[in-house]
């Protein structure tokens, strides 16, 4: 075979040449044919001699001839097998006589001989035809119908193409494409045979008709079909988009692949889906599971007779989706990583490692750096239940507990915080965290209240008790005289409840948003706080309340920096809505001017965050290239909306980083001061080096302001993952900014945030393999941000504890496998980078350059984990946070490694 | 009587009854003996509400086997400390820097004067001498010498705007007041321009004035016990032994700097000073009438609290015409022992405070330490001494008179005989009156300061040894040393 092969190519070199022009003379075309026969090996020359004889046969009057000719061309190209890059020889041979054979068929009567020859012309159109003309398809139309397979692959992906065009044609021409739907049904089983389910689902996409695809998929397929699904649904228009997840979420179902279909539901938002999965699902184990996606996504679903089978189960599984275990599973990975030691502020500056000029020990305490400890402290211990400064025993009784101590050592509203910092030191720890908080309920000084009334916010956030203890604690203090109280209290109920939709929220916090006698900043507060409960749900009530807030408001109150908080409340409502914002925008229009753009782009970004709508981006890549004068302060929000609306997937967030870039270069000050903060949503948890690089360089910008964005986002993209190239560039810049108080406190919060948790955590709102998006998560992100956009009045002012909403986003970055008791169960794992497999062909490996630990492990973003043993089947496909492990039935142990 | 399950930190009380006819707070009050908290410290809460003392039972629908979850702690509510901490944003602004950054500003070159800045800054690191200075006032100094009078006073001035400034101070006041009372230091060069001087003398001259001005100290009547003598006189015994006739005369006499004499065999700074201990000297014998080689040989009688040590590097090269610098690599210890330096009584007189000075320094590192007696014990304190570098004992006091028969009821920290590097002043160049002078200063948090001129520069302690000379670079000139001091024995 191998000569011939040779020999083969060495014939389609020729064939790669233009074909002989008209205009040459015809001596020349002769001489070049023949010097091509002569090329040709006798085999391929008699093949050459047969169709043509058949081509002039095809053309002969009798019939019987005709349809033998026909037969036996048919025969030659069905037969005919070539390599994947020449073309087969009866359609190269052939290709000369297409324009013959079309004008012999066009003269030909119907018949059913007619019909044949469109067969073949339309095989041979696949070569031959101009792009656009569609012949192919023109042909296969008014030819036999037939098995269409037959014809060889490549013919069937060519018409499948075909099909998509003339489908938009006729779709602009309005005409009927029964004809067309005839051939995608016999297409798409064919390509679903062949594992080509993309393309099938290509197809359907096309012809917009993908309810057709279920019936074809069967055991074998769903997950290959299902895994492009739900990854191509992110770069599909809305609403096709919902249509194809939900086509993913019937196929998950009919395969009663529950983890996964809830995955889906989960994605599309849907309740009702939801719910019916897990009434559907009926094995106990694999319900346990679907709890702990729930929890994971913060989804409080309350369960009914018809979820769950008992009382008792019912309980259990509702535990499970309250997210109690999430304290306990944290606390176990931190126990087997051995990390549980607390660690100090100075444990993290590493002062000793900073040459030079490092501050030669302060005298006396600077209430800002003392304040920069209690935050990493707080960020650093976080979960953990002790540190070493809020809650370390007390050395001897006389001084008193030297809790109280560091607490003394902040000035005034640097005492709410440092109270606070207390929540989140015992995060998510209910139980035993109200204990330790309780003494600060009592104190006499009205900011350590506060600090304690947001620390049990705090604490409660992402996990529910069924005393709720946060709303009994708190709601009386909602309408207390001290507007610190007020906040304190709001702004815990805000992160407590954060996406439950808590109606007794609603009813305590709208009167207080809408009171214009009550100052700006606890309307803020509280719109944020309805924001976050009712995030994402379009909650007529609460729009109207912040819509009406906004509107009355004077001018000089919109002008201070907390009114953007009603803005942003306003604009979480409609976080990843989309077009539900319409009407809402309509009402911002008519806002006062100072708030009203301002407003308007915050609604624009939330409503289209995490979708990657390329036109909004544009949009506010457009707004952006203004050169405004001063005073507008929209394009800032613009900015980090480019990059709450392009994290939605890879591709879009490359380009976004790179537009980031120019709008670096060419835009003004203000816009310059947001691009750091949209890097750092933009590659948040996940330290990129070229992100960080850029940082880098803006943390030493001449704009102070640009350079305390930038140092916080350091801390941003290096969240919770310990990553030592940050935290030298961190000790570095403490080093530089010594004398500056300022930034080295934007350099402090830097340093806490990239060891939040002692590297146990993340902040990236996506989870589960980046498919599902924590609405609350990102609203948490969203407020720190909107927050930092006026550094110096809010972060560095009073309302630093506007920090805190960080906590929302705040989650253990871990795979944790339990047994069938919910029990931790020691495995090994393969963890290593994530492969895009969708649509490949075979079983190809998910994951590269992989390390085998043992459980629980860590996962770093853009990191998947498998099972290295066939011991255990885990009940979710995706392996991060509680996965419940079952013994595989069909496992043998392996004698020789035993 | 419906029986619930009360929920406390983490522990579950189950199957507790209520007694619906009475109130909550009786109820309350058998919580407490469950759980000893008290209570009105006791926060109870059904299902997103909180229980009133006196709340109504009923409409609270408590069922059978509810949950309820009971928070309070019997702790002590935390108080805010009396006194509250100052914090830096609280100071004068004038006051914040110096406070944030844990050392004085520096001061402005005002043409070629870095060698009266090094020295200023190097002084002005004795507290002692800071102290005193505060208490000199305008109406002591009237009297004999209003120049030196202006010195101290200007002196004592812009150690107080060191000590408030953050941003670096600028001496100029006190450069005309020393350029009126030392001509010398007025020098110009050809082109007018003031020249670089030798910050030696410098050093030598100021303390020489403030020794004279400094001396009416309110306790103290008598003129020789000034407080700069006190903080930095080094007496001597000397024997001057005359070669020929073996005639042997002493004398003792009080000087303010060790020298360093550096010659070819000397590597460190111990040999140079045992070294400039021995001279010999031309003198005219009483006995042979006529001038013999006599050696003398010294032996330090009492120490200072501050030792001020010299390296002799430059000397006067005639043909060159100038004050030529031997660059010599010469050794320094950050922590220095003298004992060898002293006369025999004085090595007596510090025995005991050097015992008591290690036995504290044994309780610090937590080592009981049988007690040795003799020079064996001395030994090993030696060994200690170097060993523990990093211990800075307080001075409490130091700048009291010295004890004196009448004053024997006020125990004084004595000195061990063991001292701190505290300051160094270094010259870069090839000679005195060229190149560039600077202050290295430990502040009292451990670290160590460059005081290049305004610009004060963190610098590591291992980095401050290597200022020892052998190149171009930095190398001491001047070194400052505190003694480390025991507790009267």
């Amino acid at each position: 075979m191998a000569p011939e092969n040779s020999k083969d190519s060495h014939a389609m070199d020729q064939d790669v040449q233009p074909p002989p022009s008209k205009l040459l003379p015809k001596e020349a075309k002769k001489k070049k044919e023949e010097k091509k026969d002569e090329d040709l090996s006798e085999e391929d020359l008699a093949l050459k001699q047969q169709l043509e004889l058949y081509v002039e046969r095809v053309q002969d009057g009798d019939p019987a001839i005709q349809k033998m000719a026909l037969e036996a061309m048919r025969q030659e190209i069905r037969t005919a097998t070539s390599s994947m890059t020449s073309v087969p020889k009866p359609l190269k041979f052939l290709r000369p006589h297409y324009g013959t054979l079309k004008s012999y068929y066009e003269k030909m009567v119907d018949s059913e001989l007619k019909r044949y020859l469109a067969d073949v012309i339309s095989v041979l159109a696949l070569t031959m035809s101009e792009d656009g003309d569609r012949e192919s398809l023109r042909f296969r139309l008014q030819g036999s119908i037939g098995d269409i397979g037959s014809w060889g692959h490549e013919y069937v992906r060519n018409l499948a193409g075909e099909i998509g065009n003339e489908f938009q044609q006729r779709q602009t021409d309005e005409q009927p494409v029964d004809d067309l739907m005839d051939l995608v049904k016999q297409i798409v089983p064919f390509h679903v045979k062949h594992n080509a389910e993309p393309e099938a689902v290509d197809l359907l996409m096309e012809v917009e008709n993908l309810e057709l695809l279920t019936q074809h998929i069967d055991k074998g397929n769903y997950k290959r079909t299902c895994s492009y699904l739900t990854s191509f649904a992110s770069y599909v228009p809305e609403p096709d988009d919902t249509l194809v997840l939900d086509i993913a979420y019937q196929l998950y179902c009919k395969f009663e692949k529950y983890p996964d279909a809830l995955r889906v539901a989960l994605r599309m938002d849907n309740t009702q889906y939801v719910k019916s999965t897990f009434a559907a699902c009926k094995d106990l184990l694999e319900k346990q599971q679907l709890c702990y996606i729930l929890a994971r996504q913060g989804v409080l679903l309350e369960l009914d007779e018809e979820l769950a089978d008992n009382d008792e189960q019912r309980e259990l599984l509702q535990e499970l989706i309250s997210n109690s275990k999430l304290s306990e599973g944290y606390l176990t990975l931190a126990r087997d990583l051995d990390v549980m030691e607390p660690k100090t502020p100075d444990d993290i500056y590493k002062a000793h490692l900073v040459d030079g000029r490092a501050s030669a020990g302060a005298s006396v305490d600077s209430a800002r750096q003392n304040l920069a400890a209690t935050f990493v402290n707080a960020f650093v211990n976080a979960g953990f239940g002790q540190d070493k400064l809020m809650t370390a025993p007390s050395m001897d009784s006389s001084t008193g507990s030297s809790s109280g101590s560091w607490l003394f050592k902040n000035k005034e509203h640097g005492k709410a915080s440092a109270a606070a910092s207390l929540g989140l030191i015992v995060l998510w720890d209910v139980d035993g965290g109200l204990a330790l908080v309780d003494k600060y309920l009592y104190s006499n000084d009205n900011h350590v209240v506060a600090g304690a009334l947001l620390a049990v916010g705090i604490m409660n956030c992402g996990v529910h008790n069924d005393c709720d203890p946060a709303y009994a604690l708190l709601f009386e203090s909602v309408n207390k005289e001290d507007p610190t109280i007020r906040i304190g209290a709001i702004m815990g109920l805000g992160l407590a409840y954060a996406g439950s939709q808590k109606e007794e929220v609603l009813d305590l916090l709208t009167p207080i948003v809408q009171d214009s006698k009550v100052g700006i900043e606890v309307a803020g507060f509280a719109a944020m706080a309805l924001g976050l409960v009712y995030v994402g749900s379009c909650n007529e009530d609460v729009a109207q309340s912040i819509v009406l807030a906004l509107m009355n408001r004077s001018e000089a109150e919109l002008g201070e920096p907390l009114a953007r908080f009603l803005c942003l409340g306003l604009s979480l409502l409609y976080l990843g809505k989309q077009d539900a914002v319409d009407a809402t925008m309509e009402v911002a229009k008519t806002f006062h001017e100072k708030i009203s753009k301002y407003c308007q782009v915050t609604l624009d970004s939330c409503a289209y965050a995490g979708t990657g709508n390329v036109l909004k981006v544009q949009a506010l890549l457009s707004l952006c290239a203004d050169h405004l004068e001063k005073g507008d302060s929209h394009q800032a929000p613009a900015v980090l909306g480019i990059a709450l609306v392009a994290m939605a997937e890879e591709l879009g967030l490359d380009m976004a980083i790179r537009s980031l870039e120019h709008l670096l270069q060419y835009g003004e000050q203000n816009i310059r001061r947001a691009v750091p903060l949209a890097l750092g949503i933009l590659s948040v948890s996940n330290p990129k080096i070229s992100v960080m690089d850029t940082l880098s360089r803006l943390s030493h910008d001449t704009d102070s302001e640009v350079a305390m964005a930038a140092t916080v986002s350091l801390g941003l993209i290096g969240a919770g993952t310990n990553n030592a190239r940050i935290a030298g560039m961190l000790r570095n810049l403490s080093s530089y900014y010594y004398k500056d108080p300022s930034l080295l406190f934007c350099v402090r919060i830097a340093q806490g945030l990239v060891h939040m948790g002692k590297g146990l955590m993340t902040l990236n709102p996506y989870h589960s393999d980046r498919f599902l998006l924590s609405n609350v998560a990102l609203a948490g992100l969203m407020s720190f941000l909107h927050g930092s956009l006026d550094m110096k009045s809010i972060i560095l002012g009073k309302y630093h504890y506007v920090l805190y909403f960080l906590v929302l986003a705040m989650q253990p970055r871990m795979l944790i496998t339990l047994d069938e008791n919910l029990k931790p169960l020691s495995v090994p794992v393969r963890v290593g980078q994530a492969v895009d497999v969708v649509g490949q062909a075979g079983r190809p490996k998910t994951i590269t350059g992989f390390q085998t630990h043992t459980t629980p492990v860590l996962l770093a973003t853009g990191d998947r984990a498998e099972l290295a043993t066939e011991k255990y089947i885990p009940l979710s496909s995706v392996l991060e946070g509680f996965v419940i492990l079952k013994l595989n039935p069909d496992y043998q142990q392996d004698h020789l490694s035993s | 009587m419906p029986t619930v399950s009360v929920k406390w930190q983490k522990h579950v009380f189950n199957g507790v009854e209520i007694d619906t006819e009475q109130p909550p707070y009786v109820f309350k009050c058998q919580l407490y003996d469950l759980t000893g908290v008290p209570p009105e410290r006791q926060k109870i809460m059904v299902k997103g509400g909180l229980l009133k003392d006196d709340g109504d039972w009923e409409s609270l629908g408590i069922k059978e086997g509810q949950r309820l979850m009971l928070m309070g702690t019997a702790e002590e509510i935390p108080k805010a400390p009396e006194k509250g901490p100052v914090f830096v944003e609280d100071l004068p602004e004038d006051e914040q820097g110096t406070a944030a950054l844990g050392h004085t500003a520096g001061l402005v070159n005002l043409g070629n004067t870095c060698y009266m800045n090094s020295t200023l800054q190097c002084l002005h690191s004795v507290p002692e001498l800071r102290l005193a200075l505060k208490e000199y006032s305008a109406a002591v100094g009237t009297g004999i010498d209003p120049s030196s009078h202006s010195l101290t006073a200007a002196t004592r001035d812009l150690f107080g705007e060191l000590d408030r400034s953050i941003r670096p101070v600028a001496p100029v006041r006190f450069l005309t007041v020393l350029r009126s009372k030392y001509p010398q230091f007025a020098q110009q060069t050809n082109q007018g321009l003031y020249m670089q001087q030798d910050a030696e003398e410098c050093w030598t001259q100021l303390v020489y004035v403030l020794s004279q001005r400094l001396q009416s100290v309110p306790w103290d009547e008598q003129p020789t016990n000034t407080v700069v003598k006190h903080l930095f006189g080094i007496e001597f015994k000397s024997i001057i032994k005359c070669e020929e006739s073996g005639e042997e005369s002493s004398e003792s006499e009080t000087v303010y700097t060790l020298k360093c004499h550096i010659s070819s065999e000397v590597n460190h700074l111990h040999e140079g000073l045992k070294h400039g201990l021995k001279s010999e000297l031309e003198k005219t014998s009483p006995i042979l009438g006529r001038s013999t080689l006599h050696i003398k040989e010294s032996w330090i009688n009492k120490l200072p609290p501050y030792l001020t040590v010299q390296f002799v590097r430059f000397f006067w090269k005639r043909e060159s015409n100038q004050k030529a610098k031997i660059l010599r690599k010469v050794n320094y210890p950050l922590v220095l022992d003298v004992l060898d330096f002293c006369t025999e009584e004085l090595k007596e007189k510090l025995k005991g405070p050097r015992k008591v000075y290690r036995e504290i320094e044994d309780a610090k590192v937590g080592i009981k330490k049988k007690e040795k007696e003799g020079a064996e014990g001395v030994k090993a304190l030696q060994n200690l001494g170097t060993s523990t570098s990093d211990e800075n004992v307080e001075m409490a006091d130091a700048e009291q008179a010295p004890s004196s028969s009448e004053k024997v009821n006020v125990p004084e920290p004595e000195v061990t005989g063991i001292y701190d590097l505290v300051a160094v002043l270094t010259h870069k160049g090839r000679s005195a009156d060229s190149g560039h002078y600077v202050a290295w200063v430990k502040q009292d948090s451990g670290k160590w300061i460059e005081f290049d001129d305004e610009q004060p520069i963190l610098q590591r302690e291992e980095d401050i040894t290597k200022l020892s000379g052998g190149g171009d670079w930095h190398m001491a000139y001047i070194c400052l040393y505190k003694a480390r001091v025991a507790p009267p024995y």
